[in-house]
């Protein structure tokens, strides 16, 4: 009997325990975001700062973001990162909420390519700012100094037959229907028409002339350039990708193309079922601020919006990621591209 | 009395058990997984999401594309060849394993199997620095004064593939041609040898037809592992050593082509059970005649 009344005692001590736990939690900032975004320094001087918990859910997925944010219609968290390609699909399905930007103050501070955010296609939407652009790296080239004089300004150079065999490129038709979009000159490089998919396919069947191998992982490329005779590499992982070939004593730099590079940029945004708005509000601004970004690039490599960094110089043209037309018919294309002989 | 029936009673129904499992695993993680693939061949995509109504369409855009078709062909062609210089370079080697005495046998036969025991990728990324422009391969080539200057004829293209598939399965076939020479009667070569006949005669109308099981099995094992093979080429293939495993491997990534992926795969597992069905045929006539 004696072990009965202290077992019940034991449970009801518990469950006041969690109650207190759960009542604690309530009151804490959700926020759900990349490997990286949320270090726990930063959310212990945000905590310090202003008074507001933070409880942080890492993802490591587009579709995990999506299903984490959908399940529960963004009831289950307050503030979350997306890119913008996937932005508009939040926005439309009414997840997340527009954004008070004279709120954030250190949003006045940030580069000037960011500034202006009715100008960063994605993040906007009738008007209404659904995302503040947080983190960015650009798609670029990277070329061996020693071996490509003088130093390229255009894609184009991937198609010159001095360098024959000595390209690396990526195997990925969307990426590559686009980049080379932009080489030919054309405005949207994510919606091509019937005779601008054509006239792609066709320069693309002639860069695979010219490119020694496709690769898919940053490791793969550099182990390639180690064993073979690589001069240029379409760096689909960015600087990340130019500072690991660094390390290995790889004589090679970077450059945004001319006519524009691809990027990929990734948005602090609002849900629909936040619970406390100012906070949310503060933790954006906090994330904005230079300290935060200053050491997001020094730790991950990426590129943010606050400091210059490698990612892109101020002139630099930088082409947002946005959802292709049909990427079916892009990855159906992109393998007839390999199968001609 | 009762103890005894009851044990019996467990007994039987353990044996059951037993049974129903043995029936049952091969069902639900073969068969069935099978089936719902083959069921999503005949599915279809429409702007990213599967469609489920049955159409041919998949089958017939695999056989009226031009695209697939040749592809298909030639690697099947490639996946022979491996199968070949297999035989060619594994039969010497077993032959030589059976004229070794006593443990020497099979401590050879053992180092030779040890690369099975390495990661399948780890093996095509260190025969890819060893085939690369400033690989082993042509280092050696230049030092030996074959090559003027390295050549790129070895990775990024068929040859390299041809040559990661050989090297890579080359155990594969070793093992069974050493089991079907090893089980040759040694007095049916004795008796060859007391009537007269030559070593190469004795070879060629002794051994070489009793092992031809042997090598028949090891075949279809290397066709059937080198035609299912997605990662070799693609690692060692480049531009021009485009195969079927690249087209199969790229509907089930960002085309989300899962239903043509299916379609494509079935294709691929018909032309594997002819092999494997070849294979088994001729290795069990040659086998039952002896």
């Amino acid at each position: 009997m004696g072990l009965k009344k202290a077992f019940l005692r034991l449970a009801t001590i518990g469950l006041g325990i969690g109650l207190m736990t759960s009542a604690a939690l309530a009151a804490n900032l959700r926020v759900l975001a990349w490997d990286g975004y949320a270090d726990a320094d930063w959310v212990k001087d945000f905590t310090a700062a202003t008074g507001i918990g933070v409880d942080v859910v890492f993802i490591g997925s587009d579709d995990e973001i999506w299903a984490k944010i959908k399940g529960s219609e963004g009831q289950d968290f307050d503030v979350f990162a997306v890119n913008t390609a996937q932005l508009q699909r939040y926005i439309k399905a009414d997840l997340v909420s527009p954004i008070d930007v004279t709120k954030l103050a250190n949003q006045k501070e940030v580069l000037p390519r960011f500034r202006d955010l009715t100008a960063v296609s994605g993040v906007t939407k009738d008007g209404k700012v659904y995302g503040i652009p947080f983190c960015f790296d650009s798609i670029g080239l990277i070329y061996d100094t020693d071996k490509v004089k003088p130093a390229p300004t255009s894609m184009s150079v991937l198609w010159d037959p001095a360098y024959k065999g000595k390209v690396l490129a990526y195997d990925n038709g969307e990426h590559n229907f686009s980049f080379t979009a932009l080489t030919l000159g054309y405005k949207d490089p994510f919606n091509l028409n019937e005779q601008q998919m054509a006239a792609v396919k066709a320069k693309l069947v002639e860069l695979k002339r010219n490119v020694l191998s496709f690769y898919t992982t940053a490791d793969e490329a550099q182990q390639i350039y180690q064993n073979n005779d690589v001069a240029l590499i379409w760096a689909n992982y960015g600087q990340q990708q130019v500072k690991a070939l660094q390390k290995i004593g790889a004589h090679v730099a970077y450059v945004n193309p001319s006519e524009g590079a691809l990027a990929w940029l990734d948005n602090w945004v609002i849900s629909k079922g936040v619970r406390d708005n100012a906070a949310a509000e503060k933790w954006i601004d906090f994330m904005l601020s230079k300290k935060v970004g200053g050491e997001l690039s020094e730790r991950t490599g990426f590129g943010n919006t606050v400091t210059e960094t490698g990612s892109a110089g101020g002139n630099d043209t930088l082409v947002w990621l946005n959802n292709v037309e049909d990427p079916l018919k892009r990855s159906d294309m992109w393998n007839e591209v390999k199968a001609t002989p | 009395m009762s103890e005894a029936g009851s044990t019996q009673h467990a007994e039987r129904r353990l044996s059951l058990l037993v049974t129903v499992l043995a029936f049952a695993l091969p069902v639900v993680f073969v068969l069935v997984p099978l089936a719902i693939f083959l069921g999503y061949s005949f599915f279809s995509v429409d702007q990213g999401t599967i469609v489920y109504g049955l159409s041919l369409g998949n089958y017939v855009r695999f056989l009226t594309d031009p695209v697939f078709l040749p592809v298909f062909w030639n690697t099947i062609v490639l996946c022979v060849s491996v199968a070949i210089i297999c035989i060619l370079l594994a039969y010497p080697a077993a032959y030589f394993l059976t004229t070794l005495k006593g443990r020497w046998r099979y401590a050879l036969l053992m180092l030779l199997l040890v690369p099975l025991l390495m990661s399948y990728v780890i093996k095509i990324y260190a025969i890819r620095s060893i085939l690369g422009l400033n690989g082993f391969l042509n280092k050696a080539l230049v030092a030996l004064g074959i090559l003027q200057e390295p050549s790129t004829l070895f990775v990024f293209n068929m040859n390299a593939i041809l040559l990661t598939l050989t090297l890579l399965l080359i155990p594969f076939a070793i093992l069974p041609i050493f089991l079907s020479l090893e089980r040759i009667p040694q007095v049916l070569l004795r008796a060859s040898d007391d009537l007269g006949a030559s070593g190469l005669q004795t070879f060629l109308r002794i051994t070489l037809p009793l092992s031809l099981p042997g090598v028949a099995s090891a075949a279809s094992f290397v066709f059937v592992l080198a035609i299912g093979d997605f990662l070799t080429p693609q690692m060692v293939g480049g531009i021009s050593g485009f195969t079927f495993g690249r087209i199969l491997y790229s509907q089930f990534g960002t085309a989300y082509n899962w239903p043509f992926g299916a379609a494509l795969s079935v294709a691929l597992a018909v032309v594997v059970i002819a092999a494997i069905l070849v294979g088994e045929r001729f290795g069990r006539n040659r086998g039952t005649s002896v």
